[in-house]
């Protein structure tokens, strides 16, 4: 890895290019696919073909006759080897718990049911097609509607329901239904967040190799939480941990579909230990869209009241959660967080939520960025902006009125979340003035244009340890960082957190370049491999590789620095105090004391002594130059943003598009700015997926229909308007380095804008816009029910 | 996502490609740009006993700019197309159909007879093929045929190329008189349309004397909309009212059906709206 050098210090909050590029620009990065071993096989796994059923019969006979074919099992013999997958967060009275790695009941289109190693991908393929499986069919279920509808086929018939677990949060039902029965306005609505697949560019995979004689496991693997996955690896092939190793290379996104180990990776790792070859598996295409985790799919009647002068007295969602078909490794954890971040930025004298959450024959769903806000976001804003169409009110106007102030923060919501710092109105008034003063909202014939606005606080670096055992969220909230300074002087840091495109490797670098107050070029960041990276519980999710992660790589680089300090201070004679690490002419990075360049140490020197163990402080009890950190953070950091969006829509094909997009967005301190933007601008990306574009479907059969990029619909480059990012920056209060979390942001409020905008340029319809994505088909409807079409 | 097995043949000449659809016929398929064949094959959609790969069959990527008609090999790539100066000058619109077939890097590959004859209702070149009334010519060993634009789409994906039969070139007629507009409707650029209109009106001063309009994307194939075109017929096109009406009447008479994509309502809507947009502009008039 090299970093450019010649940007000046320090390199927090400068545009430092990200280290991995140029390898992945010119072709040497190295994914899943890319990696190859002498002897491997390849996998391919048996799916599912029926939404609801009992598998009769698995014959391999004929596949195993194959002359290129290693290797078949069926569910029966994987699951005689294999253990459950614990889900790692549960809600009380959560009926299902664990997740089976495979079993004859087979409950969506696209569940793993055994797998088929073969000389190539092909021919496994081909061996698939004389498996002789035969179900026994069952009737389906796939909207959460119909799964709690009297007379649903079950698919756990014991419970008599589809009912999974029901949940509330916030304040008391009946408080808050009191306080909703004396408000003078009460905006209810039925709005739904659709299903969409989180379409990482790489797929999942993995190679698993089985080395018999040490008994180890090694696992290349596309993952973003390489120690969950060992830990869960070891637990589902009765290993020990140690016998596993994890090691991730490059990753091509994840955005929380790889947040934990599934059950086709354990079969992958299975294979390899029955055949004592490597095994390859990559996902492709179709299973990335119908057998990795789904986002979304929930379904919110939903109230905001207020007094008669517009002042926010209670908001309140029953939220009817799509699971599919069975819990995710999060189990509710996204509905859950959609009612503790419903209030966003505002006041309210009561607040609150009730989750049922259902299981149905559909994919599974579970973590997607935004986890829950974004779903959150879009109801409140939603809701929001049509109050202030009952009443006559300024959307802008109605929102600021009712915003926490920032003198109030640190500021606990009605939902028990502890908001740190920053200003939420500056950040609205800032969107306000731009989007105002650059947007084009003149209609032209049958062009109509409008501007809408919404905006979001945001949970960001799942951290800190006790809050997490206080919601039974079983994974350790911490973060630890390793930075040694080796003998010849350069640096290394090591931390559990995993990059995956985002560029965390280049913001590690510049934190602790500047915590050890040295030339960044010194320094290398490693990280993914769980034989040398530090345990890390939580991993690359919830935007807390850089709060949690980062903090612990502030406080390690500063100790090891000191302890440099201490040693040059000791060759020098003199004070820690009195002495400074500095740049000279030469561009070396010497010790000097204050006031005399003249005298110096280079950083070279000072290293090699300490590993020497050569005129070293007495006072020290360790030797060398290695410093190890453990953070837990004191709490959730919280981040906030404002987006303004201004469309375009035509009234005669419903086409919507986005000509201009305003962002004031604060996530603490930027060590890069242009990687905050591209993290702002992709996260836009995906949210105006959602608004307009993405959605997985299924037939009446439970077979789905969107299985390809011909029918799941993405938006392109070209459908992005260019973005005007505005940063605000609020450090966070205890985050060490001031960093909160800023992966999700863009995705939590910028379909929630777009729906606004679309109400602002088509008022005739805005009642009606409640169910994301606005297909022009969809807005056509609307449009001519309106009676627009003359 | 990986093919089932297949034998590959790739021919070095034509009569050599013609031999080989003689002796697999129904068994074999034609790789050309393999945009749509590729996918198919590797979803397992088809399944074909062989591949004939045609791509280094010499002759059949020709570009023919003749009195009366532009007249192009199969295997030429719509890339190519889109850039011709000497197509543009007689057929805009087929220069503009053209940009709308997917992105450059699909157009690079796609060939104009792979993307005929794999008929997709929702294609474009059949649609301008439709509203220009054009041709196609079929080969076999035994001979060539040409088949009328209207005898050659049967349904979905069907033709009436026999399976010994290439389509070796397609024929647009560029009858001076007329000018035609496209103009389609796509969730995104490059997209499949959810409607696509080509018109083409042939004007004695601002009277019509002949009007062509073909839909796309409405159908099982390409149509014409025979009413409107009718409806056209001696009026005056700068009378806005004219155009709204034929609007209208290509609207009353398609069928579309209700999709995924969307409702029969809305595919009339688009297709009225679409019928008006290229005849405003084909009278000079901004929409
Ligand atoms: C992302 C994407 C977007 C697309 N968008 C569009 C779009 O907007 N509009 C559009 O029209 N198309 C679109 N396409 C389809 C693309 O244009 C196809 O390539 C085209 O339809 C087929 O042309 P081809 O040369 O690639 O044919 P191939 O894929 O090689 O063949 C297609 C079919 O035609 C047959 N065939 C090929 N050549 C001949 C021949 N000479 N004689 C007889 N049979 C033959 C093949 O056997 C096969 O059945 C899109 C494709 C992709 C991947």
């Amino acid at each position: 890895m090299t970093i450019e050098t010649g940007v000046r210090r320090p390199y927090v909050g400068q545009n430092v290019l990200r280290s991995n590029d140029p390898k992945l620009l010119t072709g040497g990065g190295r994914f899943i696919d890319d990696l190859h071993f002498p002897d491997m096989l390849h996998a391919t796994i048996v799916r599912s073909t029926l939404a609801h059923g009992t598998i009769e019969q698995f014959d391999a006979g004929a596949a195993r006759a194959e002359s290129d074919v290693a290797l078949v099992l069926g569910p029966e013999e994987i699951a005689a080897t294999t253990g459950l997958l614990p889900c790692v967060w549960l809600a009380p009275g959560q009926r299902m718990t664990h997740i089976p790695i495979a079993s004859r009941k087979v409950s969506y289109v696209g569940q793993p049911i055994g797998i088929v190693v073969a000389d190539s991908r092909a021919a496994a393929e081909d061996a698939v097609e004389i498996l002789d499986i035969t179900f026994a069919e069952l009737p389906c279920v796939v909207d959460s509607e119909a799964s709690i509808a009297p007379g649903a086929p079950l698919l756990v018939p014991e419970w008599g329901d589809n009912i999974c677990a029901q949940v509330d949060a916030g304040d008391p039902r009946d408080e808050i239904e009191e306080v909703i029965a004396r408000a003078a306005h009460v905006v209810e609505r039925r709005l739904r967040i659709q299903r969409v697949a989180p379409n990482p560019m790489e797929t999942r995979g993995l190679i698993a190799r089985w080395d018999a004689a040490d008994e180890s496991l090694t696992v290349w693997m596309s993952t973003q939480t390489p120690h969950h996955c060992r830990d869960h690896l070891a637990t589902a092939l009765a290993l020990r941990a140690d016998q596993v190793r994890v090691i991730v290379g490059e990753l091509g996104g994840g955005f929380g579909a790889k947040e934990h180990l599934y059950p086709d990776e354990v079969m992958v790792c299975l294979a390899a230990m029955r055949s004592g070859r490597p095994v390859k598996w990559v996902e492709d295409r179709v299973e990335s869209l119908t057998a990795t985790l789904h986002g979304r799919d929930a379904i919110h009647r939903a109230r905001l009241a207020l007094d008669a002068d517009g002042k926010f007295l209670a908001i309140h969602s029953d939220i009817l959660g799509n699971l599919g078909a069975h819990p995710s490794n999060v189990g509710l954890g996204p509905f859950r967080v959609s009612m503790g971040m419903l209030p966003g930025p505002y006041h309210f004298e009561r607040a609150g939520g009730s989750l049922t959450a259902v299981l149905s024959n559909t994919t599974p769903t579970g973590a997607y960025r935004g986890f829950g806000m974004q779903e959150a976001t879009w109801v409140r804003e939603r809701l929001i902006d049509e109050a202030a169409r009952e009443l006559g009110l300024d959307v802008v106007e109605l929102r600021l009125r009712n915003m926490i102030q920032p003198h109030e923060l640190p500021f606990t919501t009605r939902t028990f979340q502890p908001y740190d710092s920053g200003d939420y109105p500056e950040a609205m008034r800032r969107t306000v003035v731009a989007a105002r003063a650059e947007a084009n909202v003149t209609s032209v014939g049958r062009i109509r244009r409008g501007l809408g606005f919404a905006t979001h606080v945001e949970f960001t670096g799942l951290g800190d340890s006790r809050s997490q055992q206080i919601v039974g969220f079983s994974l350790g909230g911490y973060e630890t960082a390793k930075v040694r300074v080796d003998p010849d002087g350069s640096v290394s840091v090591t931390s559990g957190v995993t990059g995956m495109g985002q560029g965390i490797e280049t913001g590690f670098a510049q934190l602790a370049a500047d915590h050890l107050g040295i030339g960044i070029e010194r320094i290398s960041v490693r990280l993914g491999d769980t034989a040398s990276a530090p345990y890390s519980a939580t991993g690359s999710i919830a935007s807390r590789s850089m709060t949690v992660g980062g903090g612990a790589v502030v406080t390690a680089a500063g100790k090891v620095r000191d302890r440099m300090m201490a040693i040059a201070a000791h060759q020098l004679e003199i004070s820690p105090n009195d002495l400074e690490l500095v740049r000279d002419a030469s561009g070396r990075d010497v010790f000097q004391p204050k006031g005399s360049p003249d005298i110096s140490l280079t950083w070279e020197k000072v290293a090699e002594s300490a590993w020497l163990n050569w005129n070293v402080p007495d006072e020290f009890n360790t030797i060398g130059l290695e410093e190890t950190f453990v953070y837990n953070p004191a709490s959730v950091s919280y981040a906030y943003a404002t987006h303004a969006v201004s469309v375009a829509v035509d009234l005669d094909t419903g086409l919507v598009k986005l000509e201009g997009y305003w962002v004031t967005h604060d996530s603490g301190v930027m060590v890069n700015p242009m990687i905050c933007d591209g993290q702002v601008l992709g996260g836009i990306a995906q949210g105006v997926g959602i608004a307009l574009y993405e959605g997985m479907r299924w037939g009446e059969t439970g077979q789905p229909t969107t299985t390809t990029y011909l029918d799941y619909v993405l938006p392109l480059s070209v459908d992005i308007p260019n973005v005007k990012i505005e940063h605000m920056v609020t450090p966070s209060p205890f985050i060490p380095g001031g960093m909160k979390g800023l992966g999700e942001g863009g995705t939590i409020t910028s379909p929630a804008a777009v729906g606004n905008a679309i109400a602002a340029a088509v008022p005739e319809i805005a009642g009606l816009l409640l169910e994301t994505p606005f297909s022009p088909s969809k807005l056509w409807t609307m449009i001519d029910e309106a009676g627009l079409h003359v | 996502m990986k093919p089932p097995v297949f034998e590959y043949r790739d021919p070095r000449s034509l009569d050599e490609a013609l031999g080989l659809l003689n002796e697999y016929g129904d068994d074999s398929s034609i790789l050309a740009g393999g945009q749509s064949l590729i996918p198919l094959l590797n979803l397992r959609l088809a399944r074909p006993d062989y591949v004939i790969d045609i791509n280094k069959v010499p002759g059949l990527d020709t570009i023919e700019v003749l009195p009366g008609c532009v007249r192009v090999g199969a295997l030429t790539r719509i890339r190519r197309l889109e850039r011709d100066p000497k197509i543009r000058a007689v057929a805009p619109a087929l220069s503009d159909a053209f940009q709308n077939i997917a992105h450059p890097q699909i157009r690079s590959r796609t060939t104009i007879g792979g993307n005929i004859s794999h008929a997709d209702p929702s294609s474009e070149l059949p649609g301008v093929l439709a509203a220009y009334d054009g041709r196609v010519q079929l080969t076999s060993s035994s001979g060539s045929r040409w088949v009328s634009w209207s005898d050659f789409f049967v349904t979905v994906f069907t033709t009436t190329r026999e399976s010994n039969e290439l389509l070796t070139a397609v024929e647009f007629p560029t009858d001076q008189n007329f000018s035609y507009e496209f103009e389609e409707i796509a969730r995104r650029p490059g997209d499949y349309p959810l409607a696509g209109v080509c018109a083409g009106i042939s004007l004695d001063g601002s009277q019509v004397r002949a009007a062509r309009l073909s839909a796309i994307a409405i159908a099982d194939r390409p149509i014409r909309m025979t009413a409107a075109e009718s409806a056209l017929v001696g009026v005056d096109i700068s009378n806005a009212a004219v155009r709204q009406a034929a609007s209208q009447a290509a609207a009353a008479e398609i069928n579309p059906m209700d999709d995924e994509h969307g409702s029969a309502a809305f595919r009339r809507g688009l297709v009225s709206t679409l019928v008006k947009r290229t005849l405003d502009r084909l009278a000079g008039v901004p929409s």
